[in-house]
């Protein structure tokens, strides 16, 4: 039992109030009670806290003890750079926590929007008299006085009306009306018509009411507070971030303490260990990974807005790629939300004897005006204005009384004299006005309505669906002058049925190319619509959405299935929802997620924005959207049309593989700044590559090249693979094999060349202990990460595609990788050949001569990696290409 | 379990009279006699009093016409100990009081009433809290279960009445902790994979459940408890919560937070606390 379900005086009773309201200080302990009437913010974890949280990652952690042992080492041995290290390392953790923090930071302001949706005052009853008080002030047992163009500021139960009618389009979605009563009402209460929800508007009448929910416990509060708390989680490359992270920072700690054990055992001292342990983290740790993978991601958002998609949170782009079902609504989205008028038909023999009529109807039960030139009103009713229009209808017609459009009736109706004569004219939901139709007219006569002529219009109606048409009915009656009008019930009777007008909202021409895309990469589409079954069904025929018998599921079925059996039918292939509000987008989210599918959802209205934060993509509608839908929304789609969804998942994909292309490139780069290590342990040599040197490759020169490998062009077959299966690794075997064992060594070979080619020419013998600050370690060194740098410029053109020829993707077809190229050569210049570079970074000039052999070592790469993309081609497929 | 004498303490606050309601309502299931306290503190304003009574009074013709044997109790001094005194006369069962605003401004765990009351009693106690008055008769009632049950057979019994008294559905929730390993982060499983996993105790207050013939749904889901019992409520519009109450001391509270209070200040709909002491009876 429900308050809708009660009597008057049971409604006093059930809330412990009167018809006088409630005295003051009762509204005063109720207050207190149960809290102002608002929408309050859900307590969240403050921003500091999730700024600190960056912080304390595992990674971060490992970069804290780093730094704050490199910073110990300074204090104990001064002068041996450590505190420089110390430092940069600081400098790494915080670049890191700034940029992760940016790519996650979205400020919420959807609950912002939707406050303002509450009025401010209300007129309610106190101690029996009219007050205005503050709309905060409200608690249940109030009653309220409800007028024209009021809010309502909480949910109320309607005790007397006259002629009220509200708009809830906030809740349901319907921009029609509805009208309220006071009568009690068995059924769902979010569909009683005695109830007025907080949030939604009076548009027309007044009434009272007594209310029974207040704040966050109304209808609107549940949407604030399920838009306020449900999340999607972390994203899958958050996901895997932190899986990177810690793989690599634990592959990195093991390395650092086992040699670091083994120097203990080989009798180095325990400075040259330390210096070495700390070494070895610093080279496994990608530092310049986040920030490159956040720039690239903001570079796709720019390129979506392009596009027509404005994405709101950086780690939506790749969020995209993802996706393994969108769930779409039909209006607007798939369609043009235009509508015209497709196919007009009536009994008898001629399908189009009686069109003048129907269309007289069209024009004159028609709320459409002219203004400015311009037609406006309710799509539905423009579309029957312009084709009564273009038809040339001969009748005119002066209103003298209306029945507007409400929910329960379905159908509008007017008193107009038509010719002279007052006549009625009622067009609606053809269920509603045939029920209302005592005759039919045909080939100009009128005849009555029997049960094979009603058999034969349902006929029609059924046919006029199937074509994917919205149909309404149209029936007219003669009224007698004497006739009284009083309401809708009297006068909507014993109407003629003139005929059926099918009305069509055209597909937008790009969806069915947009919709082959998404079937060819195995991303599912699930309609949901308010509208009916067949009609639904007709339209996803006819844009490919459908193509076998499809699922269809009616909101009213919908209501009564199980989760057990909304998941079977899920699982099937082809689902379409009908007759839903956005009431029932969140648990069809809710299903697909809990079965592991990544879903993006299409929402426009208030009530919308639940599902649209539960979503891994919440898309709200630019043109159609309300404050609240895009500000819960991860993107904003600009033209509305699906096919820049696809378009916008396209450019995911594609984010995903670059990602992939340049943590090939980033880490391919680990293995020369390791293997000088390994080598200054185990064979008692000078120290091939310092920690600075390795900082400038990882946060230096590799930066900028990477960004251009993410701004390459999507694969053509991307869109013709199925979605990555959540259980694929962004940081396989196969990638970590490329970079690792392959790409790794000729780089580190490259640099180890380089530094023994400076040595032995520079007279060095093996086991001689060469000062840190004589020229020819300096040289060295500096050999050896020029070394690195050139070979990482070969690498950069290796790692733009995991199994195509440079040749066939053309040297010349991402300009950004020269950009990149000259930043990586400046900064080694910088490095090499400044006094600044050469103070900051432990380097000294180097010949001409060397150059010229790394860049041998370059080329060889570049050739090697050809060769081995020609193999993988020849012999492999595609997953084990890398 | 069979609970014989319901007590439900009224004051000047109409959550009050809605617990009393519910107290009725399970009385009624129960076969029960009620007891409709009032308890006027020393100090207390003569208009609390007053409207105390008349609710008293009004919670009796409810009584009456639903044929539950009731009696009035009026008596002064520190609720607390006078309850506690009706309890161990009475011998009552169990107790039904609403939460009061406080409840949910202060931490609920560090010295409410109702913490006073919910630790204080001898008998079984329903701590009510009333947010919503348009749901009169909770049809889905949603119960949240942890890993680990205490006097499993009590809550059971509980549900059962109560689900009878309202002829509701019953929906049987765990929220557990997601499933993470060191490398991989949280790991997905589906539903049936989740349910694959039930708890023992929840099994076993399942089979309680079966015995006493109460139709239910389970659903398991990973998270933080708190607040996605709130959320669950939410997204599926049930209209009555009953979860056990916190076993979690003042300091656990503080360091690790408390789910029950989290679901008292957000719940969607009307929320029962049980404490139940009755141990397999």
């Amino acid at each position: 039992m429900k308050i809708s379900n009660l009597k008057l005086d049971e409604i006093f009773h059930t809330l412990v109030t009167s018809d006088r309201g409630l005295d003051r200080g009762e509204a005063t302990r109720r207050l207190a009670e149960f809290g102002p009437n608002g929408i309050e913010e859900t307590r969240r974890k403050p921003l500091l806290l999730r700024f600190a949280g960056q912080f304390t990652h595992f990674l971060a952690i490992l970069l804290w003890i780093a730094a704050a042992l490199s910073l110990l080492s300074e204090y104990l041995h001064p002068g041996e750079g450590m505190g420089m290290l110390g430092a940069a390392i600081l400098t790494v953790i915080f670049l890191n926590a700034g940029f992760t923090f940016f790519q996650e930071y979205r400020a919420e302001r959807a609950l912002d929007a939707m406050k303002k949706m509450l009025p401010f005052r209300v007129k309610t009853l106190r101690d029996g008299l009219v007050s205005e008080v503050p709309a905060a002030d409200i608690v249940p047992g109030d009653i309220l006085l409800l007028e024209e163009g009021d809010r309502v500021p909480a949910d109320t139960r309607i005790i007397e009306c006259t002629s009220m009618s509200v708009s809830n389009a906030l809740l349901t979605g319907e921009s029609e009306p509805v009208s309220r009563s006071s009568t009690p009402f068995d059924g769902d209460m979010l569909a009683s018509p005695n109830i007025a929800f907080a949030g939604t508007t009076v548009v027309g009448g007044s009434g009272r009411g007594a209310v029974f929910a207040t704040g966050m416990r109304t209808e609107f509060g549940r949407i604030a507070q399920l838009t306020g708390t449900v999340t999607p989680g972390l994203s899958p490359l958050q996901k895997e971030i932190v899986k990177i992270t810690r793989i690599i920072g634990a592959i990195a700690t093991i390395m650092g303490l086992l040699f670091f054990i083994i120097g203990q055992f080989i009798g180095r001292t325990f400075w040259d260990n330390f210096l070495f342990a700390v070494g070895i983290i610093v080279a496994n740790v990608p530092e310049g990974l986040l920030p490159t993978v956040t720039l690239s991601l903001a570079m796709a958002s720019r390129r979506m807005a392009r596009r027509n998609v404005i994405i709101k949170t950086l780690i939506s782009v790749e969020t995209l790629g993802s996706v393994s079902v969108i769930c779409t609504d039909k209006t607007g989205t798939l369609t043009k939300n235009i509508m015209i008028v497709a196919e007009t038909a009536c009994l008898g023999n001629d399908p189009h004897g009686n069109d003048e009529w129907l269309h007289t109807v069209g024009m004159l039960c028609n709320n459409a005006r002219e203004l400015d030139g311009e037609i406006r009103g309710d799509p539905t009713e423009i579309a029957l204005l312009r084709e009564a229009r273009s038809a040339r209808v001969r009748h005119g017609g002066l209103r003298i009384r209306e029945f507007p459009f409400d929910a329960e009736r379905k159908r509008m109706s007017t008193i107009t004299t038509v010719d002279g004569a007052p006549m009625m004219l009622t067009k609606g939901a053809p269920e509603s006005v045939l029920a209302i139709c005592r005759e039919c007219r045909i080939g100009g006569r009128n005849v009555t309505f029997d049960n094979a002529l009603r058999s034969e219009a349902d006929r029609l109606y059924g046919m006029l669906m199937d074509r994917g048409l919205r149909v309404l009915a149209c029936a007219i009656r003669s009224i007698d002058s004497a006739e009284a009008v009083t309401n809708s019930a009297a006068a909507e009777r014993d109407l003629t049925f003139l005929g059926f007008i099918g009305l069509e909202d055209p597909p937008r021409p790009e969806v069915a190319a947009a919709i082959r895309k998404c079937r060819a990469g195995g991303i599912r589409i699930i309609m949901i619509t308010g509208d009916a079954t067949r009609t639904a069904l007709a339209v996803a025929k006819r844009i490919g959405l459908v193509q076998k018998g499809a699922v269809a599921i009616e909101g009213g079925n919908f209501e009564r299935m199980s989760d057990g059996d909304l998941r079977t039918a899920l699982s099937e292939g082809e689902v379409i929802f009908s007759r839903m509000t956005p009431k029932h987008k969140l648990r069809v989210v809710n299903i697909l997620k809990e079965e592991g599918e990544r879903v993006a959802v299409t929402g426009d209205g208030v009530n919308d924005a639940p599902a649209l934060k539960r979503a891994d993509i919440g898309i709200a509608m630019g043109l159609s959207g309300t404050d609240v839908a895009r500000e819960a929304a991860d993107m904003i789609l600009l033209d509305d049309n699906f096919a820049s969804i696809v378009n916008a998942i396209e450019e995911g994909r594609a984010v995903y593989e670059n990602i992939r292309k340049f943590i090939s490139y980033i880490f391919s780069s680990n293995i020369p700044e390791i293997v000088p290590y390994l080598a200054f342990v185990l064979f008692r040599i000078p120290l091939p590559l310092t920690i600075m040197q390795i900082l400038a490759v990882d946060i230096g020169t590799d930066m900028l090249p990477a960004l251009a490998l993410g701004a390459e062009k999507p694969s053509p077959d991307l869109m013709q693979r199925p979605p990555r299966s959540p259980r694929e690794r962004l940081l396989n075997l196969p990638l970590l094999a490329r970079a690792y064992l392959f790409l790794g060594p000729i780089e580190a070979m490259a640099g180890m060349f380089g530094f023994f080619f400076i040595l032995s020419t520079g007279g060095w013998q093996w086991g001689d202990v060469l000062p840190a600050h004589s020229t020819l370690y300096l040289q060295a060194t500096t050999a050896c990460l020029a070394a690195i740098i050139i070979t990482q410029v070969a690498n950069i053109f290796a790692c733009r595609s995991f199994r195509e020829s440079i040749f066939t993707l053309g040297f010349f077809s991402n300009k950004m990788i020269f950009a990149g190229i000259l930043s990586e050569i400046l900064i080694l210049l910088f490095i090499v050949y400044t006094p600044a570079g050469n103070a900051l970074f432990g380097t000294a000039p180097i010949f001409g001569n060397v150059w010229f052999i790394l860049a041998l070592f370059a080329l060889s790469l570049f050739a090697a990696e050809e060769i081995r993309k020609a193999i993988a081609r020849r012999y492999c497929s595609g997953g084990a290409v890398e | 379990m069979r609970y014989q004498r319901i007590l439900t303490a009224i004051n000047e606050h109409v959550q009050s009279e809605i617990a009393a309601r519910y107290a009725l309502q399970f009385a009624a299931a129960a076969g029960a006699c009620l007891d409709i306290c009032f308890v006027e503190e020393p100090g207390h304003q003569t208009e609390h009093g007053q409207i105390a009574r008349a609710a008293a009074e009004r919670m009796q013709n409810r009584a009456k016409a639903a044929g539950v044997p009731c009696r009035l109790l009026y008596e002064r001094g520190d609720p607390l100990t006078e309850i506690r005194r009706i309890v161990k006369t009475d011998v009552v069962d169990l107790v039904f009081v609403a939460t009061r605003g406080e409840d949910v401004k202060r931490r609920f765990y560090t010295g409410t009433m109702a913490r006073r009351l919910s630790r204080g009693l001898p008998c079984s106690v329903a701590l009510v809290r009333v947010v919503h008055l348009g749901r009169i008769h909770p049809k889905e009632i949603l119960v949240p279960l942890k890993s680990r049950l205490s006097h499993a057979a009590e809550r059971a019994a509980f549900i059962a009445v109560l689900s009878r008294a309202f002829d509701s559905r019953v929906h049987l929730f765990h929220v557990t902790r997601p499933l993470r390993t060191f490398f991989h982060g949280e790991m997905h499983l589906t539903p049936l994979e989740w349910d694959q996993r039930l708890p023992a105790d929840i099994s076993r207050f399942i089979e309680e459940l079966n015995r006493r013939r109460t139709a239910h749904e389970r659903r398991l889901a990973p998270g933080v408890a708190g607040r996605v019992i709130s959320v669950e409520a939410a997204v599926r519009r049930h209209d009555l919560i009953v979860m056990g109450a916190s076993e979690r001391g003042r300091a656990g509270s503080l360091l690790r937070g408390n789910p029950v209070e989290q679901v008292l200040r957000e719940t969607p709909c009307d929320l029962i606390v049980l404490k139940p002491v009755h141990e397999n009876q």
